[in-house]
């Protein structure tokens, strides 16, 4: 029987201060063992790909990796939406794995009561290693199929640590099935985000008190929706995540792309909405009583949760360093930060903490180390993130992934309030952290 | 831009034939790129006096994605851009795979439109054997492929294995074949063996390369025939065969 040997022998947590820390890899990672917290809250790729409305996912990879993406189906309550079909050593042997791939995508799509009207096709790393050549099966397909539209999606373990993350190709792969259109110059899309953007965040608004209309592929109920995003001569990104997305839309449709990167200081903030006023040709706005509210937020939640020490985790938001950075200036008592690594964009908070806070910890994720280290500490505190709140074993943290849909000055605020209302009121971690893709019913 | 994939039985002749074609459109003033598609990443070595070249595979293990087309390369006799895919050690690894990612880094990193070569010679490493070592028949790779054999039994083989490769993949857009080349072995009725084959596969031999020792002695000095005995009759027979390879591939030589 397996045995939980957490906390019991004298295991420390790879964790180093960050005054002796390095940027962007605070830890030597080696390939090999690495530890994946119970903490599953952030999206993986079938959860993003279930945002494309009205799609049917299909998976072609060995049956043993199908465990997961099954699961996260079925945990969605989405199993009717994928499809999975197993490669086996013979399709190896015998080099009929496009055909059995264009077989085995026919039949399915045969036996849907629906036609749908896109298919995601995921290639796994047996495709890689063979060479397959999978533009003949997408050729194939689409022409067995011309009223359906096929896209590539990658389940590529392998490839995991080199080029685009799985993340960041899945991103950019969703946006792939859309075509070219006229442009509706009074359109604008937020894209690669699985959280919907607070319709309150200075940046929405500015979007449509200006008169453009928004689209996200959250906000689309059905495919016709998603295509329509095609017609927005504008993308904006705000996860490094989602950068490569934006790229390759702007190459291939011409849409511009602009990075307002998601941050947690003053300036950053005021600079990404003065950079999208620019693009949409309207006044400057003067963000001063947004800072104002912010501020009396912050100081607010500081006024509630004291000098209770406070961690945060990379992935309740891909700028830790920065919201770390905004709670010290604010006085309150941020002790650890969770990540592996930190975005390039993050250097100069990394620089403002080693001289301002040295003390805090940065303490790893994915190293083995963290699978025996105590998942507890003594006192309160109170966690920013579903991994901060597993490793501290807090129960008073706030559930986010990914920023939270929350932007700017306003998103300051209503961070602050969840961060107060965090610390007030406990939540059940266990129950919560085991849920995979914290948010992602909105794709249903 | 022409993109030829010459493949044939390991030990054959393919680098050496391949590095004087290269050679001798490279006399004719076309831009030519060679690469090497083997894990021994010797293809281009009579190109650039013997130097071994660092190859892309060696690269990706090193530095990742951190380096730039122009490591990849190294220019050789007369211009010509060389390039080695590499692979990994004997007896470890894929090849196969090794030729996908090198050749998918040539694309990624941007090789052709930086040397906008007229003429791509991929020198591929023996039979086919595996999905890697169809990849220069890929489309977006070679447009043409040509076999090197010669009247020995194995060679004859495995020339019959790449044009039943190349014919398995007619639906599917890839090179198509451009014809046998012929290098000679001194084997009985060589000739009438290769044609055919030729006749088998329903394709002609673009060219015929005596056995010469002029072809030994130049490799034995690192360099090609056309560099080294520009005047010799092997070096007139490699000047025809780019000929008729490039009048094969629907090209005329510039005079």
């Amino acid at each position: 029987m397996l045995k939980q040997i957490h906390g019991e022998c004298g295991i420390q947590p790879a964790c180093v201060a960050v005054r002796d820390a390095k940027f962007p890899k605070p830890f030597l990672q080696q390939p090999g063992l690495e530890f994946s917290s119970p903490a599953r809250g952030v999206w993986n790729i079938v959860h993003i790909g279930m945002l494309l409305p009205q799609a049917h996912l299909i998976f072609v990879c060995p049956e043993g990796c199908l465990r997961g993406v099954v699961q996260t189906a079925d945990e969605m309550n989405a199993s009717g939406r994928l499809s999975t079909i197993d490669v086996r050593e013979n399709n190896v042997l015998e080099g009929n794995i496009e055909k059995m791939m264009v077989d085995g995508v026919s039949d399915i799509i045969g036996k849907l009561p629906q036609k749908p009207p896109a298919v995601l096709i995921y290639a796994s790393c047996t495709h890689h290693f063979i060479g397959c050549d999978l533009t003949v099966v997408y050729k194939a397909l689409g022409k067995k199929f011309p009223d359906i539209a096929f896209g590539d999606c990658y389940m590529n373990p392998i490839m995991r640590k080199t080029g685009l993350t799985p993340e960041q190709l899945m991103r950019r792969q969703l946006y792939k099935l859309l075509q070219p259109r006229e442009f509706d110059t009074k359109s604008v899309n937020i894209i690669g985000n699985c959280n919907r953007t607070d319709e309150s965040s200075e940046l929405v608004r500015l979007i449509r008190e200006s008169g453009y209309g928004l689209k996200d592929i959250v906000l689309c109920k059905t495919y016709g929706e998603y295509l329509k995003m095609a017609e927005s001569p504008l993308n904006i990104t705000m996860l490094p995540i989602a950068h490569a997305a934006g790229v390759a839309l702007q190459r291939r449709l011409s849409q511009k792309h602009v990075y307002l990167p998601l941050s947690y200081l003053y300036k950053d903030i005021e600079d990404n909405l003065n950079r999208l006023s620019d693009i949409l040709h309207v006044p400057e706005r003067n963000y001063s009583k947004n800072i104002a509210h912010a501020e009396s937020s912050l100081h607010k939640a500081k006024k509630i949760i004291g000098n209770c020490p406070v961690a945060i985790d990379y992935t309740a938001t891909p700028r830790p360093l920065s919201l770390a950075r905004l709670l010290c200036e604010h006085g309150f008592a941020v002790a650890r930060i969770y990540a592996d690594e930190f975005s390039g964009e993050e250097k100069d908070d990394f620089l403002w903490l080693k001289e301002h806070c040295p003390e805090i910890e940065v303490c790893a994720v994915t190293d083995p180390r963290m699978r025996v280290a105590p998942n507890c500490t003594d006192g309160k505190v109170l966690a920013v993130g579903q991994k901060a709140a597993y490793f501290t074993g807090t129960d008073n943290f706030v559930n986010m992934v990914e920023g939270g849909g929350m932007y700017g000055f306003d998103g300051i605020s209503r961070l602050a309030g969840l961060m107060a209302d965090a610390f007030l009121h406990e939540k059940d971690t266990r129950k919560l952290i085991q849920i995979k893709g914290l948010g992602c019913n909105c794709c249903l | 831009m022409v993109k030829i994939a010459v493949y044939g039985k390991g030990g054959i002749g393919k680098s050496t034939t391949v590095s004087n074609l290269s050679a001798a459109l490279a006399e004719r003033g076309l831009r030519v790129m060679q690469i090497g598609c083997d894990p021994k990443a010797d293809s281009t070595v009579t190109l650039h006096s013997g130097r071994k070249l660092r190859t892309v595979l060696d690269l990706v293990r090193e530095k990742g994605n951190g380096f730039s087309v122009h490591d990849m390369t190294a220019i050789g006799y007369r211009g010509i851009v060389c390039v080695e895919a590499g692979g990994p050690s004997p007896g470890t690894g894929c090849a196969g795979r090794g030729i996908i990612a090198a050749l998918e880094k040539l694309k990624e990193k941007g090789a052709y439109e930086t040397y906008n070569p007229d003429v791509v010679f991929y020198d591929v490493l023996g039979d086919v054997v595996c999905g890697g070592f169809t990849m220069p028949m890929r489309n977006g790779y070679a447009d043409q492929v040509f076999i090197v054999t010669s009247g020995e039994s194995m060679a004859l083989h495995a020339a019959s294995n790449i044009a039943q490769a190349v014919w398995n993949f007619r639906g599917r857009g890839y090179a198509k074949l451009g014809g046998l080349i012929l290098n000679c072995r001194k084997v009985e009725r060589e000739d009438e063996k290769v044609k055919e084959l030729a006749d088998d596969i329903h394709t002609a031999i673009v060219g015929s390369l005596d056995f010469s020792k002029t072809v030994q002695k130049a490799e034995a000095l690192g360099k090609t025939v056309l560099e080294t005995f520009p005047e010799s009759q092997m070096a007139g027979e490699y000047r025809r065969l780019a000929e008729n390879v490039m009048r094969a591939c629907g090209g005329e030589l510039p005079c």
